[in-house]
């Protein structure tokens, strides 16, 4: 099988990714190049012009807030101009603008306006980057998991960030179904399961049936809006409040190091409340004291019980939505045979309270919250590439987390296929023309739960063209709403007598353009030729560096006797130590700007010890 | 098995067979038949299931389809036309679930698709039922009491007693009285006797109220209500047939049958939610509307579960304050 292309997962998570992979019929987690298993999906444009992505973008996210994207996806596949974007813009230290259709959401970035999508590309790059490094060899094909609760046009942007990282897209999957595949995986099982996922921006929740090695989804809820960040922002509020109620009215919010100081610290503070009672926020220096006054420091204590005070209501919200999904699904919490919980927020003692409280049972232990969902994408990208030995054989059947449907008279909404289709499905309406000689129709397809029209998330405008003219109402044009097994939308028409199809025209979208897309994707293949190109400099360079490093390290025990009879020789021996350090870090981190700038005093130490070492020999040679 | 009886009188087209695919030969067979077929069969037939099968049948045949007509069953294979069959299979297969797994449209799609020979079966049936009595009654008068008396009895007990394993109930009844009455004295046979009678009662009830609810769910109420009657005659305490006959009395609008089947349901059941769910319906059709009001909410306190009672117990709610 070695032989074959890898395929990989990918949980594109709100603030931190995973990929994963099946080797030998076994999911795995594949760490980064740092060696770590979670990538923060961070991506910055560093003050030298570097686009930094990952735990080095977080690392300085604090000195160049500005220029540091982080949570994403929170705003992909959203409209400019939404609730939500504008609630972002108020919360968010970058720069968002419109798009130039002035649908969707562009961030300013690096003197550029880039499309989330294009963000989110460069978090799934790394992310395929880091896979090929471990593979050793190049990664085309992922699986990519994305809330349950993502609309179409979330999707849409998610799968056009693959195709930008270069990508095949085989599937997006939910984040639920994945956990709860990664879950069953190579176990017997006949059960009802519910799937809590409660991540950094998303809270999911999935019910299923799971038997004879089908993972049918019964039903699907959430809310896009509320997640382990929205607990972190209650923090904050609480810290700005007090801090300002205690040093005069000073609002933190106007300063964006110190805001981006005190989101790492309430965030650090949420984590620490879930292995202990109380946590401390120290932050020194936070801001300047103004009018010449020295600098403020914040230092806080945060008990448990506190932090479940802030955040009382978010909870209750989750177990809301839970009990909704439970009823759409028509499950009683005690015919529910096992919770698995996903997502960090999860590790919260208040939030595993509340899941106990409502099905009577203990949630399951057995999964990781945090690598549950990679590995499931893994699993449904191997079952979707390779022919699957027996008894290993999964089958994912999902649904259409929304109601699917069109605008009509009044303003009202009208449902074409219901939420909690198992997909893929299509529906057909038919539509009549209502004047003489009518040569287009135009029709606003919409998703949502609202019974009017302009609550829900309009997909797109269509016109269809070209009717045929005739007297009104003699014209039939059969419309057909598709939902592929991504759950994104497609439709398609075709005029009922003739059996002619229609064109259709989408007038409004979220996101990329179709020519946009394509420029990117042209500008990427030049990006791809120019990374090779680097990538082999980085290859030759990292040889070469090494092959000194193992020069110092072979004449160390020569020198080290000639030095320490030097004065200057504790020091030289401890900056040589510091110079190999930093290589080393460098060589790991593939950071091919820090190694040039230590090639030069690599190259000295040696020097330096070459000479030593000659220097240093006994006498009679 | 071969495919030959299976797919009789359809001809495959050879290009379909013999096209690049990796799929094998008789799949192929499989998924090119069920493809042609779809927009010809009903929802059950797709599912390969008999007409008016269970909810709980569909979704378990679901589970059996899917894994040979889903796409993503055939990871790395080359599908070529074959995936687009699939699809429209699978799409096929979906909705008959949706429909067919879902009490209420699975109900209303039975009633629009009646087939005219399960019609012809319903009165089959009854014929045969005729059928089998008077050969019973034949039976009996054949056997002479005097002769052999003990070998006979044995004979008897032992008959009866295997027909009780193995379910047949009015066969156990019958062996088991012709031996009580050449044994009267023995209380062993006397409770053996009570017991068939009583399982014997019960099976046929259980046949009748089926074809009760046959009847009903092809809109012959009349038909209906005479299977339940029969289903109490056979089960005097049936409990769930004295509902139903009352349900049906009352859409053929007879309330004093309605009635009596109601009252005879209590009676049987005092503590069964579905026997005062019945007398409720029979008091809002006569117009007693606090007195239905109050037997639908003992229903409801004895059975929780019961849907029906508590939307009926809404409506009449809402009639109180219109």
């Amino acid at each position: 099988m070695s032989d074959l292309d890898p395929v990989i997962g990918i949980d594109l998570g709100t603030t931190n990714s995973v990929v994963a992979t099946v080797r030998d019929g076994v999911p795995v987690v594949i760490p980064n190049r740092a060696g770590q298993l979670l990538t923060p999906s961070i991506v910055a444009i560093a003050k030298n012009g570097k686009r930094l992505v990952g735990a080095l973008a977080k690392r300085q996210a604090i000195t160049n807030a500005e220029s540091t994207v982080y949570a994403a996806k929170r705003l992909i596949g959203r409209r400019w101009g939404s609730k939500e974007v504008e609630d972002a813009r108020r919360a968010l230290p970058y720069a968002l603008v419109p798009g130039p259709e002035g649908n969707d959401v562009r961030v300013q970035l690096g003197g550029r306006a880039l499309a989330i999508s294009e963000i989110s590309a460069m978090v799934l790059a790394e992310l395929r980057a880091d896979a090929e490094a471990w593979f050793g060899r190049p990664v085309r094909r992922a699986v990519i998991t994305v809330p349950a609760y993502f609309n179409d046009g979330q999707r849409q942007s998610t799968k056009d960030a693959g195709l930008i990282a270069g990508l095949e897209v085989l599937r997006i999957i939910n984040e639920p179904t994945s956990a709860a595949l990664a879950y069953g995986f190579g176990k017997q099982m006949e059960k009802k399961v519910v799937v809590f996922d409660l991540g950094g921006g998303t809270f999911d929740v999935s019910i299923l049936d799971i038997g004879k090695s089908v993972y049918d989804v019964v039903a699907v809820g959430g809310d896009t809006y509320l997640g382990g960040e929205d607990f972190d922002r209650r923090v904050m509020d609480w810290l700005t409040f007090t801090f300002a109620k205690e040093n005069g009215g000073i609002d933190l919010r106007q300063d964006k190091m110190a805001l981006q100081r005190l989101r790492d610290g309430a965030e650090k503070a949420k984590c620490e409340l879930s292995g202990s009672t109380a946590a401390s926020i120290h932050l020194p220096f936070l801001v300047g004291g103004g009018d010449g006054k020295s600098a403020l420091h914040l230092a806080k204590q945060l008990a448990r019980e506190k932090l479940e005070e802030l955040t009382k209501d978010l909870i209750d919200r989750c177990v809301a939505v839970t009990e909704r999904t439970l009823k759409d699904a028509g499950v009683r919490a005690v015919q529910v045979g096992e919770v698995i919980l996903v997502g960090g927020m999860t590790r919260m003692p208040r939030v595993q309270h509340a899941v106990r409280e409502l099905f009577g049972k203990e949630p399951c232990k057995g999964v990781h919250p945090d690598e549950v969902v990679a590995l499931g994408a893994a699993i449904q990208g191997h079952a979707l590439t390779a022919p699957q030995p027996k008894g290993q054989e999964v089958l994912l059947l999902d649904v259409t987390p929304q109601n699917l449907g069109l605008m009509v008279v009044g303003g009202y909404f009208s449902t074409v296929i219901p939420k909690n289709t198992t997909v893929p499905t299509s529906q057909t309406h038919l539509f009549t023309t209502v004047q003489d000689n009518q040569t287009q129709v135009r029709i606003a397809v919409l998703q949502g739960e609202s019974e009017r029209a302009i609550d829900n998330e309009l997909l797109g405008e269509f016109i269809l063209d070209g009717i045929r003219p005739a007297r009104r109402g003699e014209v039939s044009i059969e419309v057909s709403f598709d939902i592929s097994a991504d759950g994104i939308v497609g439709v398609s028409a075709r005029d009922v007598v003739t059996g002619q199809e229609q064109s259709i025209t989408v007038t409004a979208t979220s996101g990329l353009t179709e020519e946009e897309l394509r420029r990117i994707l042209d500008e990427q293949r030049d990006d791809l030729l120019e990374r090779k190109q680097s990538e082999r400099d980085l290859g030759e360079r990292r040889g070469q560096v090494l092959a000194i490093v193992r020069e110092i390290e072979e004449l160390v025990p020569a020198v080290t006797g000639a030095l320490e009879r030097t004065r200057f020789g504790k020091d030289a021996i401890q900056k040589a130590e510091g110079v190999l350090a930093r290589v080393r870090a460098a060589v790991a981190a593939g950071d091919q700007a820090a190694l040039q700038a230590e090639e030069e005093s690599l190259e000295r130490t040696l020097q330096l010890f070459k000479g030593l070492a000659a220097t240093g020999r006994p006498p009679g040679r | 098995m071969g495919s030959g009886d299976r797919y009789s009188g359809f001809v495959f087209n050879p290009a379909d067979l013999s096209e690049d695919v990796d799929v094998d030969v008789e799949r192929r067979r499989e998924i090119l038949f069920a493809d042609a077929n779809l927009s010809r069969w009903t929802l059950w037939e797709v599912l390969g299931l008999p007409w008016n099968a269970t909810a709980d049948a569909a979704k378990a045949a679901y589970l059996d389809k899917v894994k040979v007509f889903h796409p993503d069953r055939y990871g790395g294979k080359r599908l070529g036309s074959y995936r687009g069959r699939l699809e429209r299979v699978f799409r096929k297969l979906t909705e008959a679930r949706d429909t067919l797994g879902d009490e209420p449209r699975r109900a209303a799609y039975a009633r629009a698709t009646a087939p005219a020979d399960e019609f012809a079966k319903l009165e089959a049936r009854k014929l045969e039922d005729d059928r089998r009595a008077d050969e019973r009654r034949a039976r009996l008068s054949r056997q002479n009491p005097l002769l052999g008396r003990v070998a006979r009895v044995a004979e008897l007990v032992q008959r009866g007693k295997q027909a009780f394993l193995e379910g047949r109930f009015s066969q156990a009844a019958n062996d088991l009285q012709v031996a009580l009455t050449l044994d009267p004295k023995s209380v062993e046979l006397a409770s053996l006797v009570a017991d068939a009678r009583r399982k014997a009662g019960a099976t046929r009830a259980a046949d009748h109220y089926d074809r009760g609810v046959s009847a009903e769910v092809m809109g012959r109420s009349a038909a209906a209500l005479a299977a339940f009657k029969e289903a109490l005659e056979a089960d005097p305490g049936n409990v769930r047939a004295a509902a139903a006959a009352t349900r049906v009395a009352l859409q053929l609008g007879d309330v004093a049958e309605a009635r009596a089947r109601a009252e005879a349901a209590v009676r049987a059941g005092p503590s069964i939610g579905l026997a005062h769910e019945a007398l409720g319906m029979v008091l809002e059709a006569e117009g007693q509307r606090r007195e239905a009001k109050k037997a639908l909410e003992r229903a409801l306190e004895l059975d929780p579960r019961l849907e029906s009672a508590k939307e009926r117990l809404k409506k009449l709610r809402w009639s109180f304050l219109g």
